[in-house]
This record gives structure tokens, sequence and C-alpha cells, in this order.
């Protein structure tokens, strides 16, 4: 067999190859991550930003899903575009955006989903590594969720995605727990797919006092109870957290809040009629039902013991009931400000999926959910810089 | 291993190479031809694998290759003409093709659907010359050196960008119509071991167009792509056996190496990680029967 010639057909490799495709290469074609729990590295800024203040009375904490630095730009599996690939320039004005914003807000500890290190559609952009250089955080954890060579889907390529925690102060511990995968997927698919799971650090506040962080991003699209049994893990996780250290867990669990029951029947005290909106979101399109991207089923009552043994950034009485109410406190549009749905109507945040929680006990100050300029003194965009809106506030330490 | 024991095997069990006796021989009891090199004819001399590519002397100093397999799918023509056949050979080949039907029957996998909107792969054509020479070392050893370049003319929009997969032939062949040239130059050697056994090593290297690279969406330029370092590698080694009168079978093994994009994590001296930019390695089997005929014995 002859080596391949420029630009011949050669259909000799690439048949032949299409029939051994876990080639003999020194790198896997897609990574199991079978893991159950492990240590994942830490990073260090190479600008040194100022030192924080040394054993703090209170912690600013920030939640981002940045959508893989993409701001608005509509990819394929949201319906709404058929963009699968960033140029250089995109990804760093978005990043260049999405730094700002932090550095207004200035966290001590931020924890992101969605962030990617060396992904094709993300123009291989160490995005880690970007926000170390452009914020005031010093010091960052990943812990990839989704390592994939080359995933032949719409020629989306090379994929490193997963969660980071950024912090000014220094992580002493870090880690990547397994979180369960699908099961509604064929083994194919599943091998390509993202295989979640929990980061999480352990911080140095100085005089021997330490904090955990979590960031957590559940399964958006499975039919088959996988995210629930996700955030059953992390609650569980939590829950054993409490006992050992004060924590702080943030991310996008792709649920809505509790506000009432969806299992329950109409006009019982419990049903979610009129209360909370749990299907037929304006951004959702027609043409998404029945693909791999439909919205499944939200199960909002999975979140409720969160909220029964942790303090939300948010509680349920500031939320309140109806849309109207929780308007200001929603998290995610699928569609951006300069796009129109199907009715005509512009993007805007449409429902509330990413929560901060921090132990019972224990206090917060100031939080919100930074949706517009204007909010928590941010005057950088959201809306424009990711299909999620930062949840934010201040941790008072015990 | 198993090609390893199977050469063995047959190299213990062959006759050595034959040498030369009074009156004509019959090809069929020589070694098997020396295959890729600047050889040309003679006239009605064709071969033919199920992944190899079809050629057809049409005249002792010309003949034609072509994929079948693609052909319907991506036209593909290339003439091979000799314009020397002394001691040493001197060929020059050109040739076009036309994958974009072919490549967007891939659409979905390797490249966009582009659901909603006008983008596509565009139409194109690939031209591409190249020249071999070669000569004999022994009776049946030849070398052969080579040197090409395709190059891709547009003939409308293009909105396909390099393909950037994991493996080196697949981007190879895809590079010219996705980076928008692909050059190469290299050599091989390629023995007679036995009467039935040849053994093949090439090296080639290459350089596309992947290190600058832009994204066009809806006609617009939405600047660069990541930068990839546009140089590869690739080398082969392989063994024939010779099976009936003319056929062989040939299996061997294909390293390429290039970057594939791939990152590794080092620890700095205070143990904070730094991720860095490497290139990736390619091992890949290779297995082909190829007929061959119009020996005229």
């Amino acid at each position: 067999m002859p080596i391949p010639r420029a630009a011949h057909p050669a259909p000799s490799w690439f048949l032949l190859l299409a029939l051994t495709l876990p080639a003999l290469g020194c790198e896997w074609v897609a990574n199991d991550l079978t893991f159950e729990r492990e240590a994942i590295p830490i990073y260090r800024e190479h600008e040194r930003s100022q030192v924080p203040t040394v054993s703090p009375t209170r912690l600013k904490v920030m939640a981002w899903n940045v959508k893989y630095g993409a701001c608005r730009v509509d990819f394929w599996f949201d319906f709404w575009g058929d963009r699968t690939q960033l140029s250089s320039t995109e990804v760093s004005d978005c990043l260049t955006g999405v730094a700002k914003l932090i550095e207004e807000y200035n966290p001590d500890i931020l924890m992101t989903s969605e962030i990617e290190v060396n992904s094709r559609r993300s123009a291989y952009v160490d995005m880690v590594r970007f926000i170390l250089e452009h914020t005031p955080l010093r010091f960052a954890a990943y812990g990839q969720t989704w390592d994939s060579r080359y995933v032949a889907n719409e020629g989306l390529g090379r994929i490193d995605l997963g969660n980071a925690i950024f912090s000014r102060y220094p992580i002493v511990k870090a880690e990547r727990i397994r979180q369960v995968d699908r099961t509604d997927q064929s083994v194919i698919i599943k091998t390509f797919y993202i295989h979640r799971a929990i980061t999480r650090v352990e911080l140095d506040l100085g005089s021997d006092r330490r904090v955990a962080a979590y960031a957590v991003h559940t399964e958006a699209y499975d039919f088959d109870g996988t995210k629930q049994k996700q955030i059953d893990q992390i609650y569980k996780l939590a829950t054993e957290e409490a006992k050992v250290m004060p924590f702080v867990l943030g991310g996008d669990f792709n649920e809505l809040p509790p506000v009432c029951d969806e299992r329950a029947d109409a006009g019982t005290p419990e049903s979610c009629e009129g209360k909370l909106q749990l299907k037929d979101f304006p951004d959702e399109r027609a043409s998404s039902k029945g693909t791999s991207y439909e919205q499944p089923p939200y199960t909002p009552s999975v979140m409720k013991k969160f909220y029964d043994d942790f303090s939300p950034s948010i509680t349920l009485a500031r939320y309140g009931v109806g849309t109207a109410a929780q308007r200001p406190y929603f998290s995610h549009s699928v569609l951006g400000p300069d796009s129109v749905n199907d009715q005509g109507q512009p993007g805007y945040w449409n429902r509330t999926l990413d929560y901060l929680f921090i132990r019972k006990n224990e206090g917060w100050e100031n939080t919100d959910v930074i949706q517009v300029p204007g909010r928590l003194g941010v005057t950088a965009d959201a809306l424009r810089l990711s299909d999620h809106a930062p949840t934010a506030g201040t941790w008072v330490l015990p | 291993m198993s090609a390893l024991l199977l050469a063995l095997l047959l190299s213990q069990a062959a006759e050595p190479v034959a040498e030369p006796v009074a009156g004509p021989v019959p090809e069929s009891d020589l070694p098997r031809a020396a295959r890729d090199t600047a050889d040309v004819g003679p006239a009605g001399r064709w071969s033919a694998g199920f992944f190899n590519p079809t050629r057809l002397a049409i005249a002792d100093s010309f003949e034609l290759e072509f994929h079948p397999i693609l052909f319907f799918v991506a036209p593909n023509l290339v003439g091979r003409f000799a314009l020397s056949k002394e001691a040493v050979r001197v060929t020059i080949e050109a040739g076009l093709l036309v994958p974009t039907f072919g490549m967007r029957l891939t659409k979905g996998y390797l490249f966009p659907t582009w659901a909603t909107s006008a983008n596509d792969i565009g139409w194109m054509v690939i031209p591409r010359i190249g020249v071999l020479i070669s000569g004999n070392v022994r009776k049946h050893d030849v070398w052969t050196l080579r040197a090409d370049y395709a190059g891709r003319v547009l003939l409308g929009r293009n909105s396909a960008t390099p393909l950037e997969s994991f493996l080196a032939p697949l981007d190879l062949l895809m590079a010219a119509p996705t980076t928008g040239f692909l050059g190469g130059f290299g050599g091989a050697y390629d023995a007679a071991i036995t009467q039935r056994l040849r053994l093949r090593a090439a090296v080639n290297f290459y350089v596309s167009g992947a290190a600058n690279q832009n994204l066009y969406v809806d006609g617009n330029n939405l600047g660069p792509l990541a930068p990839r370092d546009p140089f590869i590698i690739t080398t082969h080694v392989g063994l024939d056996v010779a099976v009936f009168k003319h056929s062989r079978i040939t299996i061997g093994m294909l390293w390429g190496n290039y970057d594939q994009g791939a990152t590794a994590i080092v620890l700095d001296k205070d143990g904070f990680a730094e991720r860095v930019r490497g290139r990736s390695n390619n091992f890949l089997p290779t297995l082909d029967y190829i007929w061959a005929g119009g020996f005229g014995d």
C-alpha cells in the first residue's frame, strides 16, 4: 500500500482507516474518563495579581456557565443557527468581555462550567489560562469532563471541556469526582459524549483556615433520569462536606428552582400551575423536538433538598411565584438579545438553572443574578457574553 | 507481528531471487515489480487494488491512474508520462480531482450540515502535478524520489474548514481541498528480498496551508482559525507477498507525525500545571490485495 500522495483521492486510506478507527496512536480517540475521584492539576497565573487579605471574613463568589467562549454565536444544537466553529478572534473578543465582567465583580472564588482548554470549536484557546491572565484570579483547577480527540458530529473535532474553579486564594487541593453517564445513548455516541464530573477544591485562606468549593454542571438532554441521579450525587457530597468544612457549591444544574412539585396534580397546593413555567420556553425552537437536543421535562422537585438543607444565594421566598416575580432571577436563555424567536421576540433570560449554595447556617450578603448592566455594580452586559447569567454573592464565613 | 512471522516463513520457503539465465524469463518467474515508482508501461499493463489506485498503461510511456471506488463521488484522474526510461527513469504526473460531492456526502459527520444557512462546501477542482525519479540499485531493487504539489481552485463560495482529524492519511487527503494546497517530497526504497517478497520503505514530508486559515460564514471572513503547524511527516514500511501469477498482498504500517492539536500538561518547579502544544503520532496498519495483468504470459 503506497504512502498517500498529495490530493490523490485515496480510498485506500479513507476506507481502510474507517475500518480501523481505533488507530494505534499515542492518544485515545475518546477518553472514557474512568476515574471515580482523582486529583487534578492546579494552575497559577503568570502575571502576579494582588495578594488578597489573609483570613478574610467574607468571600465574594460567582458561578457562571461561560458557553465555551462563544458569547451569543448560535450553534447548531440550539437550533437558532448552524455554527460549529469559532474563529480565534471571536473567542478572544468574547473572553475579553467575560474577563471584564469577572474583573468588575472581582470574585474571590469563581466556579465556571462549559469552559474549554483545547477544543476545535473554540479555536483551541486555553480559557483557563486566559481568565487567569486577564482577571485578578490567581489560581485555578480544571476538571475535565469531555476529552474526545475527534467528535464526528457536524465536524466538531477535538473537544476538551470541563468545569473550572478559580480563586484569589491558593488552591491547596483539587480533584474531580465522576458522575454517572447517560444510559439512553448508543455505545458509540456514549463513547464520544461528555462524561460529567464535579470539580472540588480546597482553598487556604490563611491562619489555618480552609474552605472548599464545588463546580458542577449536570446533564442537559437526557430522558433517562441521569440528571436527577447526578443532582442526588451532588447533594450527598455536599451533605458530607458540610460535616467537614465550610463550602460553596455553584454551577449550572440544568434544573428549575423547587417552587412547586411538578408531580402534583393541577389544583393541588403543590401544583406548578401558575407558579413556575415548566415547558414551552420562548427560546425553544419547534424544530428541536424529537432530536437529541430536545429539552427534557424539568423536575424542580429534585432541587428541594438543597433548599431544605443548604443556604441558597437566592431564597425561594425572594424568588417568588410566577414568571413576573421570578424574572429578575432567571439565568438562562438559549436565544440572545440580537436574535428573535419564531414569534418575533428577542431573546431574554427566561428560566433559572444556575445556583449557589453554602452550609445551612451560614450567611449571604448582596446576592443577585447579574442579568444586565447595573446589577451588583457590574457594567458589562452578561446577556451578550453567554447563554447563562452569572450568579453571585458574598459569602459570610463562619 | 503476524506480518513479520508470515514474512519470515515465506522468505525461508521461497527461492532466492532468480538470476538471469539464457533466453527470455517469463515475468511471472521474476520478483514482482516495485510499486509506486517512475516506471510506466508497457502498453496494456494494468493493476488494481481494493484500496490502491487502478493503473492502466495506454502506451509504453503513458498510463492513467484513478481510484475507482471514489470515482463516482470524487471524480479523479491522473496521467503519468515517462520522460525517460533509461537507467534513471523520470516520470511526470498531472491530474485533477473534484472532491466537492464526496465531501458533501460526509456533511453531518466530518463537515457541518449548515441546516439553517446557505453555507456549504464549495465546488472546487484540485489540480496536481508531480515528478518521480527512479533507479535500480541491484537487479530488482528500486529507489524512488518524488515531489508533488496540489492546489485548490475554488469555483464559488466555500465554508469548509480544515478537517483536523486524528488520522494522518485522512488529513492529507483533505489538505488541499480544505487548506488550499499540499506540497510534498519524499523517497522510497523497494527491495526484492526473495522471489515472492518485496520490502518497501518510504518517508515523505508535506506542507499544507494549515498555518493560515480564516473562518468564512455567509461569505464573511470572521477572522483567523487557530494556526496549526503545517508540516507533516509520514513513513511507511510495507511487505508485498506475491500470490498467483502477478498479484500480490501488501501489508504494512504507516507512521504519521503532525500537529493534531494535542496538548500535554507539564508541571513547573513549584508543581503548578502548564498546558503545552505538541505533535501527535499515528501508527496505522495498511493492507491491500493488488491484481495485475497485461503481462502476456
